[in-house]
């Protein structure tokens, strides 16, 4: 990554203020949200037994972290038995080693990357920038916020908060000429640029979504055909794999193929699935002569053995949660800091971290209201671990005095459900008064022991909860008992504020 | 591969040898129990139960197929026999003024004489010697046309297998695919060509293999959906039989 590393400068609150200031963002990331959200929705229901296929995902994932040690060894053996040179790497600095180190070797001048989380995880693009070596991203998205010096504000649609004139800007110094705001005319310039990259780099390097244990081979999912061009067209593929990234067979691959894209784009399958097993072989005219693939670990086994958070490690990175996410919605990706955001970054960025301390305040940004569960093809409780997160910090004293207020209050209400429910009831209610563009900002009503400082997301009109039924009687209650004079005062602040509003941004 | 080079990888690769324990038996510790080394039983193995028996008739296979791939930006015909192929290509290359075609090296493409057909247009056969820059050859060309080896109904996907004679460049790097696909080798489901990949094994598989479901496309930009970003922009998946 060159460029902006927004993550340790502030905190969540000050990037959040940031992303809320900017209208381009809120709309834009708003709009493409609810165009994936909606088309995951269309695309589960087109489907049908969506629960199934959730549930058989989620067994299959967690088997197979029950059995890492077994699955990941025999991929390593398979994979080496097919040509390929394995390697492992503890840390993000040895993986870096190891991505430098075959580099070198290969003299290699430029690398041409499709997406890949687990590259933005380890900085790679600096390392090889820093011995000289250029990275080009080759995913229009990640071509466009390189070229910006930006990370990925989300994890499917990378350059969200990009619009087509700012696009343009960029594209334009690239070319040596000004390129008009037309989707395909700068899509054609990038399409001439990047084939010239392709052809002419001495390294392909990739993520991978999946690896089949059994036959060794490495699983891509694109929609552009430059994860297809990066392992096909350089000598050298180099593929950055999470450690956890396991499927034991094709046949687990069908489950893995039915959830992923439907819950990322709404898509039946992306255009292009590749399964790449070993390198050329000797007789081929292309794919790469010679195939390194880097399994990583960098903080993911920290959450082996672990009750609370072993299911991270279930995650298929499809971006559904945070597309469910009000909070996400509001705020955007760069608000999160790191590089996994929404949800699931939420609780991975301090999971992988081991960093309770640090970034424990994106635990805090969230509602708890359970959509990135709902979201989630494979069953990620996110919700309760953000509850865990939160605990664990005041565990560890990382606590303030009025966050452990809050989480004493917290505690007493999430110890009896009802009331809980009853709460989020009566948020949904007085929110009226304060939310603006679908978030909270002030601390006022039933949610102001939370934090002093977080932004809390508008309440979806239907929270999981509601479907208690057993639960209804002391929500009404809770409705009832609520002060006749404090609701007419709300009702009133409501009106008098329809009657008036025109400020864009309140503090 | 100069020897200084091997010696390096036989260096790293002995290295990740002994690196693989130490890594395996951390997950196993983590995880509070021994290495397991056998098989553990995996009783969730693939697609859920009612999945797996889900079968289309032919001419479902064909419709749905047809459907899939249509709403992805892809162009289907059904021709009725191999001459009707050659027509089509013949057409094609005029409409568009093609001037490079390239082709696996397949009988049933040897077959279809395209170069009679086409004498204007200079006919590239994948890998049919050893001297040309084949990779150089497929990013010039207009038309790349290979026959798939699968395709699957449900996701209106067709697959194609690398070989010797059959280049991952072919279906990737010309301007317009076009994809033969016999009508007996269209599946249902994906799982029942994957299934063909765990029975192979490793050893086996070819070092490509590649699920191609329309042109190339990309939303990066506003949303506004563009077509052709790397891959093909214009894809035939002609259905013969």
């Amino acid at each position: 990554m060159s460029g902006t590393d927004i993550s340790a400068s502030s905190t969540v609150k000050e990037r959040a203020d940031l992303a809320l200031n900017n209208e381009f963002l809120r709309q834009a990331v708003r709009f493409t949200t609810e165009r994936l959200r909606s088309g995951k929705m269309t695309a589960a229901e087109q489907h049908g037994n969506w629960e199934e296929w959730r549930e058989r995902g989620r067994q299959i994932r967690l088997h197979t972290i029950a059995h890492l040690d077994y699955y990941l060894n025999l991929f390593a053996d398979n994979a080496r038995a097919n040509g390929v040179h394995v390697h492992f790497a503890d840390t993000a600095q040895e993986a870096v080693n190891i991505s430098l180190q075959i580099a070198e070797r290969k003299k290699a001048h430029t690398v041409v990357k499709s997406k890949s989380m687990v590259t933005e995880e380890l900085h790679l693009n600096h390392a090889l920038e820093s011995i000289g070596v250029e990275a080009v991203e080759t995913d229009l998205g990640e071509y466009i916020i390189q070229l910006a010096g930006e990370t990925p504000s989300h994890i499917i649609i990378p350059a969200i908060h990009k619009n087509r004139y700012q696009i343009a800007e960029l594209l334009s110094v690239e070319a040596g000429e000004t390129l008009p705001a037309d989707t395909a005319i700068l899509a054609g310039f990038v399409r001439r640029k990047l084939r010239q990259k392709f052809l002419e780099a001495d390294i392909g390097m990739t993520g991978c979504n999946f690896a089949v244990a059994e036959t060794g081979s490495m699983v891509l999912f694109e929609n552009e055909g430059n994860a297809r061009m990066v392992t096909t067209v350089p000598k050298t593929q180099i593929t950055l794999m999470g450690m956890e990234r396991i499927v034991p067979t094709w046949a687990d691959l069908e489950v893995m193929a039915t959830l992923l894209p439907r819950s990322a784009t709404g898509q039946k399958l992306t255009v292009y699935m590749s399964g790449i097993t070993g390198p050329r072989r000797e007789e081929d005219a292309d794919g790469p002569e010679e195939m390194h693939i880097i399994i990583v670990d960098n903080g993911r086994s920290l959450q082996l053995g672990d009750p609370e958070f072993q299911e991270l490690l279930n995650c298929i990175r499809c971006g559904a949660c945070l597309n469910a996410c009000p909070v996400y919605r509001h705020i955007g990706g760069h608000a999160y800091g790191g590089t996994y955001s929404g949800p699931i970054g939420a609780v991975l960025t301090p999971a992988l971290n081991k960093n309770v301390a640090e970034w424990d305040d994106i635990a805090n940004a969230s509602s708890l209201c359970g959509a990135c569960y709902e979201a989630c093809p494979v069953k990620i409780p996110l919700h309760e671990m953000l509850i865990y997160l939160r605990r664990r910090k005041v565990e560890n004293g990382h606590g303030s005095k009025l966050e452990s207020l809050g989480m004493k209050g917290f505690a007493a209400v999430m110890a009896k459900s009802g009331r809980f429910n009853g709460m989020l009831k009566l948020g949904k209610w007085g929110q009226k008064l304060v939310v603006r563009d679908g978030g909270i900002k002030v601390k006022l009503g039933p949610l102001k022991g939370w934090n002093s400082y977080r932004i809390a997301p508008s309440l979806p009109k239907k929270s999981f909860r509601d479907g208690w039924r057993t639960l209804e009687e002391e929500i009404r209650h809770g409705l009832k008992d609520m002060d006749p004079a404090v609701k007419s005062r709300m009702e009133a602040a409501i009106k008098k504020r329809a009657e008036g509003a025109s400020h864009s941004h309140e503090r | 591969m100069n020897d200084e080079h091997k010696d390096w990888l036989a260096y790293m690769d002995a290295q990740s040898r002994d690196k693989q324990m130490l890594f395996m038996n951390g997950i196993a510790r983590k995880l509070n129990r021994p290495r397991v080394t056998e098989p553990p039983s995996h009783p969730f193995r693939g697609a859920p139960d009612f999945w797996q028996t889900f079968q289309w008739t032919e001419q479902e296979r064909i419709e749905k197929f047809t459907d899939n791939f249509r709403s992805a930006g892809g162009h289907v015909l059904r021709l009725a026999d191999m001459a009707e192929v050659r027509q089509f290509i013949t057409d094609k290359s005029a409409e568009m003024s093609v001037k490079y075609v390239i082709r696996q090296n397949e009988p049933e493409l040897d077959a279809l004489n395209l170069e009679s057909a086409l004498p204007e247009v200079k006919i590239l056969v994948w890998n049919s010697n050893s001297e040309q820059h084949w990779k150089a050859c497929a990013a010039e060309a207009d038309f790349g046309v290979v026959v798939a080896d699968y395709a699957a109904a449900y996701t209106g996907s067709i697959t194609v297998l690398s070989s010797k004679d059959k280049g991952r460049t072919v279906s990737l790097l010309p301007t317009v695919l076009i994809a033969i696909l016999p009508v007996e080798r269209i599946k249902t489901r994906l799982g029942e060509i994957l299934a063909d990949f765990d029975d192979a094994g490793g050893a086996h598989l070819p070092a490509g293999i590649h699920f191609i479901s329309g042109p190339s496309r990309s939303a990066d930009i506003e949303n506004d959906l563009t077509i052709g970003v790397h891959g093909p922009g214009v894809v035939y998946a002609l259905i013969v039989g």
